[in-house]
Parts: C-alpha cells; sequence; structure tokens
C-alpha cells in the first residue's frame, strides 16, 4: 500500500487500486455502459492516462505516449487537491468534480474535449467518488 | 389503511406581463402565509418535507407554486413560437413572484426562497417591499456567477443526467442518501433547456451588488447558506448580507438544497428564523397559532472500505491491463 502517514501518494499504484474499484463496482456497468474512451487522470505533474471500455477500466498508465492516439479529456490538479477529494468526508469545495472546476474555484482543471466529459458526467462522476475506497 | 400527505394541489390562473400561465401550487395550513420558491430547472416538490410537516404547516399557510415552465406548470401556450431560447429574467420573476400572491389574495406573505429563489428576495426587497413581511434567502448572494453554460442544454448530452449531476456536489456528503438522490431525481425531472435558462437569471442577469446597500431594511431578510455550497459559498452569502440592512446571516453544515437533502437538519437551522417571523405578528395576517418547532435529527452516509493492490513493474513505463 502505497501511503505517507495515512495520506494517499496517488501513484500508479494507488491509480490502479481506484480502477480495481471501478472495475468491481455494480452500477458502473449500467450507467456507464456508453462511457468508452481515454482520459488523463493528471496529478501534480503526472498524467495518468486512464482507458475506459463500457464503464470498465481497461488499461492505465503512468504518462502520456505516442501510441496511445491522445486523450478525449483531461482532469488535471494538484496532489493537495486529489487528496482532499478522496477523503472519506471530503471538505467543502473538494467533494465534487464540477465543484472543483467551476470557474469561482479553479482547484481543477479540464482540459481537452469537454463535450466527452459532460457527455459522461453521471457515469465519471461515480467512478471518482470511488477514489474514496481507494 | 391508506396514508396522504396532507398537501392539497391547485391550478391557479395568473396573469403576468399580458399572458396567462395556468400555475400549479401545494398548499398545507392556514396561518401566515408563506410561499417557497424551488430552485433553478425544479419545482415546488423540493419543499415537501416541510409543507407536509406540521411544525411548519400548524404555524404558516406553506404554499409551494411551480414557475411557469417547471414542474406541473406549463409555458405559455405560444412557447413554440419563441425566437429564442427559454431565458429567465428578473423583471419577470419578480413580476411573477408577486402577480402569484395576488392570485392568491395573499396578504402580507413571507417568502422563502432557495438558490435562485434565494437571490430573487433581494430583488423583491429592492421593488417591492411593501407586499412581503419577511424574506428567507436561503443559498443567495448578490451575484453568483458561472453557471450559465451550454453543456447544460446541448443536444450531445443528456440534459437531465448532466443537469441532475452537475448539481450533485453542491450538496453536503453528510446529508442522507435517500434525500441527496431524491434532489437529484427532481433536478433530472426538468424540461429541456429550463435548467439553463433559469440560470440565466441567475448568474447572468441578477447581478445585485449595486443595490444590495440601497435596500431601506424595512423588510427583515434571513439570509441561511450551508457550507458545501459552492455555487454561493459561505463567504458569498456573508459578503451580501453585511451590505443588507435588517439582515442575518446564518451559516450551517450542509449544502445547496437544504429543504430537500437534508430536512430535518433544515428544520434545526430555520426554526429559529420561523419563531422571529412570527414574532412580527404583522396585523394583516390572522391571528392565532403560537410556536411549537422540535428539532429534527440528522443523519450520516456510509462509505465503504478500499480494495486490494498487487506489486507495479519497477522500470520503463509502466502500463497495467486490467
Amino acid at each position: 500500500m502505497s501511503r505517507m502517514g495515512g495520506r494517499k501518494a496517488f501513484d500508479l499504484e494507488w491509480v490502479e487500486r481506484w480502477a480495481r474499484q471501478v472495475n468491481e463496482d455494480r452500477r458502473l456497468p449500467v450507467i456507464g455502459r456508453f462511457f468508452s474512451g481515454r482520459f488523463v487522470l493528471g496529478i501534480d505533474d503526472t498524467d495518468y492516462l486512464i482507458e475506459v471500455n463500457k464503464g470498465k477500466v481497461q488499461k492505465i498508465a503512468e504518462g502520456l505516449a505516442p501510441n496511445d492516439f491522445g486523450f478525449e479529456f483531461a482532469l488535471r490538479a494538484s496532489s493537495v487537491t486529489w487528496g482532499k477529494f478522496a477523503q472519506q468526508v471530503p471538505p467543502p469545495m473538494f467533494n465534487d468534480i464540477w465543484a472543483m472546476a467551476h470557474p469561482l474555484h479553479r482547484h481543477l482543471r479540464i482540459d481537452g474535449n469537454a463535450m466527452t466529459f459532460w457527455q459522461n458526467l453521471r457515469a465519471l462522476t461515480h467512478m471518482l467518488s470511488l477514489m474514496r475506497k481507494a | 389503511m391508506n396514508q396522504h400527505d396532507p398537501i392539497v394541489g391547485r391550478y391557479v390562473y395568473v396573469q403576468c406581463q399580458g399572458k396567462t400561465y395556468r400555475t400549479y401550487y401545494e398548499e398545507c395550513g392556514e396561518g401566515v402565509p408563506m410561499v417557497c420558491l424551488h430552485t433553478a430547472g425544479t419545482d415546488g416538490r423540493q419543499y415537501r418535507h416541510q409543507v407536509c410537516d406540521p411544525d411548519y404547516y400548524n404555524n404558516f399557510r406553506m404554499i409551494a407554486f411551480d414557475m411557469p415552465w417547471h414542474g406541473k406548470s406549463l409555458p405559455p401556450k405560444d412557447f413554440y413560437l419563441m425566437e429564442d431560447e427559454y431565458k429567465l429574467t428578473t423583471k419577470f420573476y419578480a413580476e411573477f413572484i408577486v402577480a402569484f400572491c395576488h392570485a392568491l389574495d395573499l396578504k402580507k406573505p413571507v417568502i422563502m426562497g432557495q438558490s435562485m429563489g434565494g437571490n430573487i428576495c433581494l430583488e423583491l426587497a429592492l421593488r417591492y417591499e411593501n407586499e412581503f413581511s419577511a424574506l428567507i434567502a436561503l443559498e443567495a448572494c448578490d451575484y453568483s456567477p458561472g453557471w450559465w453554460i451550454d453543456a447544460l442544454h446541448h443536444p450531445h448530452i443528456h440534459g437531465n443526467e448532466v443537469v441532475a449531476t452537475s448539481t450533485f456536489g453542491l450538496m453536503s456528503p453528510e446529508s442522507p442518501d435517500e434525500h441527496r438522490w431524491e434532489t437529484w431525481w427532481l433536478y433530472a425531472n426538468g424540461g429541456p433547456g429550463i435548467f439553463k435558462g433559469d440560470l440565466y437569471f441567475y448568474s447572468v442577469d441578477s447581478d445585485f451588488r449595486e443595490h444590495t446597500s440601497k435596500l431601506s431594511g424595512r423588510l427583515p431578510i434571513y439570509f441561511i447558506t450551508g457550507t458545501y455550497d459552492f455555487a454561493c459559498t459561505p463567504e458569498m452569502t456573508e459578503r451580501t448580507a453585511e451590505k443588507v440592512k435588517n439582515s442575518e446571516c446564518i451559516i450551517f453544515d450542509g449544502g445547496h438544497f437544504p429543504t430537500s437533502e437534508d430536512p430535518a437538519k433544515f428544520k434545526q437551522v430555520v426554526t429559529p428564523v420561523l419563531k422571529k417571523i412570527l414574532a412580527l405578528n404583522h396585523p394583516e395576517w390572522r391571528s392565532g397559532s403560537s410556536t411549537s418547532f422540535s428539532d429534527g435529527n440528522r443523519s450520516q452516509t456510509q462509505l465503504g472500505s478500499h480494495g486490494n493492490a498487487r506489486p507495479a513493474p519497477t522500470s520503463g513505463r509502466r502500463v497495467i491491463d486490467l
């Protein structure tokens, strides 16, 4: 377990634990059945590529490579921000992706094709909430 | 044995800006009239817990109506001829609230509005202060930018789900799940483009920063905002309340939809305010009721435990197939 004194390390092992939570979830096969594509989870200076097929994570990768053929959208924030988001009871302004990205707060940046982000918001929101179990 | 809520629902025809609106409302009680204003894109069901609660309806005539285009209230009959998308304006919103109160012949009602229904209280206080006896502005401030965005009404995006999900995070994670998800459901019920159109009022047409300090103070305003409100933060409400004469500001542990996301917590928070309002004892109110509010209990959500990990590769670009 890659934790630093109770604080999550947000390394590839942590991303994998989260991805396995996603794949074990019993609702995502339904609410995420049309969510297929690649998105980036940006944590500090590291981009993790997340490849999703029908609501399940097929592959995760640390860093981006030419053979990835890019991604649809990216959610980038500091590890401090993700740390707050991933708490069992996240603090105000950090409990939700749109809360963190909202122009009033800007704790998280949405890059790339925001259309894909909005189209899959329900499944994505549920997926990311499973970070609280990782 | 059958169980019924005490709510009665009716339709009233409201004239506003030259058009007639068949307007649905629900009510219960016979005391001081209290008109409840729902949030953007939803309807009066957000107040079902308050309208059905004897602690409220034994003291107030609780009334929750659906704005035109919302819930069971229809759009104007010629809406299909409109050349612009639906946009709620400050002028129409305020005039419609006043017209609805007149249609029901209410005497000096209390207004309790939430989110956009809270923000409009500032306009009501400026233009119609003699119409009302007190305002309860939930999750309100004098300027709330950032919400009038096309993603909320776009043919490539499921409007119902995106509207409901984009507002889900406005609620406290500690509000009871069943109430948070009922709130989500109410949001998922709105007509196409109505949430976004309401947010034209909320984020574009309602910059009240210049006029909050001009309010006379004759109409008391009670601001109540939850800590998890990221659209109208506690600081935004506090900054507004500081400028408004004869106002109070209450910040509590909760979210943007206190009446529907945690009715028990909300009752605890609002009860002292309701007692103060009843103490106003306005001569145009019918006499009678005394306060008898009880406090509710709060619930907490339970989250699960985490899963297993396996060792990761140690060199090169690390890729894991799942």
